[in-house]
């Protein structure tokens, strides 16, 4: 017998789409042993966690991925939206529940791994898939921003999606007419990108991800730049080079970037802007 | 001219005072002084003072404190969970 | 279930804050108090309490009071927020609620009351500035304010204003011109709780003074803090490893070395890095030790949950 009142999934998926999610899955706790490392898994945050609570939304608009100035998606990023609506579930668990409820901090243990993968929290809920290009997509509304709540609480999961969004059939098609797809092509690893794969039957069979360069690009103007600039600065013997380090173009972006971190966490789109899958079905003028 | 810079002089004289009077070691008994009051205390301009006071707080300790302080919540934290939540496996062996 | 008291309580402005996002209109009946306190905790506190102004001026140096900031000032009205959820006290990790971040549901709560007492009273009102500006000096004191307005009061863990029913809060206020009766301070502290009454007879200490002796020290007496004290500077090399701080620490140390690569160490290194990540995710790392509150009994019951 279910010590959650009737309807509590579903009352806490509604409350989730209200407070401003696109999508609200759940994940089986225990799921998460068979793919993640240990001290990486729910349980390993949450002792005695049961399930994982997953929303996925925040995501970019129409009007941003057709916007022409890359300075739109650089700077006025979206994805700490989700993030409150993270935040208000695992205080609804608490307090209309009474069970434990975390929210999977968004940020890293230390460098860049995370203390829970909020990607393949997403997947394990059935709210997405991975891609060739790495994000995880969700077939319906495409590339979202993810946050997770790990809980005591038994709610019911979900099953994994059974219909992946990528690859989509245009990128079957195109694999098929020139061997690479369109965020292959756009960012590619063998021409200094960060992507390689393949396409089997429709299928992706292989694929390859430059983590480190990726971060160039993603995180462009925030900490690393920063180190970069200091680290220059610190090594320029020259005063008035120095000052042109200091006092630079890229230097101010990146000082505001970093002030201003909660838009500005994400700045390349490039693979995501060419997806077909990653912009959602809904069609605007 | 710049922006105001204290004399390391008149810092290294007055800092222990304006630490002792201000909030940084506290009583519940007795407030700190503000630095208008500890200004007028040791006849000094309330700038000076603020800037002293600015100063002395990042002196305080070392940088080493800041080392000590992630080793202590950890352990703290570990000690903690091991205890409350009955699992003994959650503590850290001596190889960390 | 995890649930406040509901209807009227012996403290001001206790009672449990529903969740809701659909802000429900004060009854026409209210006073002006309780109309003002409902639209603060519909908004998200968990308790809302009032200060006059006067009350701060025996305690607060000139410079700091409420009517220096905002002239003719009445009354200070307060909300306190809830921290890190039950179930983030349970994780054996520090580092998860070193970056846990919070959604200050008690500043959208003053954001809240601010606009309805301009709208509805038409009186000044503004959000009290708590955050520091010279220093580790704030331009007022929240911690006084929340004692002021009944919602707690002073502990031996940091002298953290401990709310009798919840513990551990994160306090925001707004001044306003606009006259208002005030709530009293709290007659009982809520620290000492009496199980540190009892441990401080069998042991000479309390679980706050034993977790960390570092930064606290103190001595009970009839059952109340008869001493305190509290190093907030070394606190604060814990409550803010990563942050402000330790950014200027470590970049005094990299600025001062000569030799290229350490430098380059030091300015690549795990401790720089998050310390960067700090500043720039301030809201999410807020406060990054809890072990004095972790251990402290008061408001205990509300994280005990399934």
């Amino acid at each position: 017998m279910s010590e959650l009142p009737p309807g509590a999934t579903a009352a806490l998926k509604s409350a989730a789409l209200k407070a401003g999610a696109a999508v609200c899955g759940i994940a089986d706790a225990r799921a998460f042993d068979e793919h993640a490392p240990p001290r990486h898994r729910p349980a390993d945050l949450l002792p005695g966690a049961r399930s994982v609570v997953v929303v996925g939304g925040a995501q970019p608009r129409a009007g941003d991925w057709a916007a022409t100035s890359r300075a739109v998606l650089e700077t006025m990023g979206t994805t700490e939206r989700i993030q409150s609506v993270g935040r208000r579930l695992a205080q609804l668990i608490e307090s209309e529940l009474g069970y434990y409820a975390l929210f999977v901090p968004p940020g890293t243990a230390s460098g860049d791994t995370p203390f829970l993968s909020l990607m393949l929290a997403a997947e394990l809920a059935g709210v997405g898939s991975r891609s060739l290009a790495g994000p995880v997509l969700n077939s319906e509304h495409g590339f979202l921003y993810w946050s997770a709540v790990i809980t005591t609480a038994p709610l019911e999961v979900d099953g994994r999606e059974v219909e992946a969004a990528c690859p989509a059939p245009a990128c079957r098609e195109m694999w098929e007419r020139e061997a690479t797809t369109p965020c292959l092509e756009v960012c590619p690893a063998s021409r200094g990108g960060c992507l390689d794969g393949r396409l089997e039957s429709g299928r992706a069979v292989r694929t390859f991800y430059d983590a480190p360069r990726c971060h160039t690009r993603v995180h462009t103007h925030w900490i690393g730049g920063f180190q970069k600039v200091l680290e220059e600065a610190l090594n320029e013997p020259d005063k008035d080079k120095r000052k042109m380090l200091l006092y630079g173009d890229f230097f101010t972006r990146t000082l505001w970037a970093v002030t201003y971190s909660s838009t500005n966490v994400a700045q390349c789109f490039e693979c995501m802007r060419v997806c077909p899958a990653a912009h959602g079905k809904k069609e605007l003028h | 001219m710049g922006i105001f810079r204290l004399d390391p002089e008149t810092y290294r004289r007055h800092k222990d005072d304006v630490l002792r009077l201000c909030n940084s070691f506290q009583r519940i008994d007795r407030r700190g002084l503000s630095d208008a009051e500890i200004a007028v205390e040791l006849g000094l301009p309330e700038r000076v003072v603020t800037e002293i006071r600015c100063v002395a707080e990042r002196d305080c300790y070392p940088l080493d404190e800041w080392e000590k302080a992630i080793e202590f919540k950890d352990q703290a934290c570990r000690e903690w969970a091991a205890l409350a939540l009955k699992r003994p496996d959650l503590k850290r062996g001596p190889d960390g | 279930m995890a649930r406040g008291p509901e209807g009227p309580a012996a403290l001001a402005g206790v009672r449990r804050a529903p969740y809701a996002p659909d802000v429900a209109t004060p009854a026409a009946s209210a006073t002006r108090e309780e109309s003002i306190k409902a639209v603060g905790l519909e908004a998200g506190a968990r308790v809302v309490g009032i200060a006059t102004v006067e009350a701060f001026r025996e305690r607060v140096p000139e410079g700091y009071r409420p009517d220096d900031i905002l002239p003719g000032a009445r009354s200070v009205v307060v909300a306190g927020g809830d921290g890190p959820t039950a179930g983030a006290w349970r994780c054996p990790d520090h580092r998860v609620m070193e970056i846990t971040g919070y959604d200050l549901r008690e500043n959208v709560a003053v954001h809240a009351m601010c606009d309805h007492i301009e709208r509805a009273y038409r009186h000044h009102a503004i959000q009290a500035p708590s955050l520091p500006v010279h220093g580790h000096a704030p331009p007022m004191s929240m911690m006084l304010a929340a004692e002021l307005a009944g919602l707690g009061t002073r502990s031996f863990a940091a002298h953290i204003i401990l709310n009798p029913e919840y513990g551990l809060l994160y306090y925001a206020a707004l001044i306003t011109t606009l006259p208002l009766a005030p709530d009293p301070p709290l007659d009982r502290p809520a620290c000492p709780h009496p199980g540190c009454v009892a441990m401080y007879k069998r042991i000479g200490t309390t679980p706050c003074l034993r977790v960390c002796p570092a930064c606290l020290s103190g001595t009970v007496k009839d059952g109340a803090i008869a001493t305190s004290t509290y190093d907030r500077e070394r606190c604060h090399s814990r409550a803010q490893t990563y942050g402000i701080g330790s950014f200027q620490k470590a970049l005094h140390e990299i600025v001062n070395e000569d030799d290229p690569a350490r430098r380059r160490t030091m300015i690549y290194s795990d401790f720089f890095t998050k310390s960067l990540e700090a500043l720039g995710f301030y809201r999410d790392s807020i406060a990054q030790c809890f072990e004095c509150m972790r251990v402290c009994p008061v408001g205990r019951k509300h994280r005990k949950l399934r």
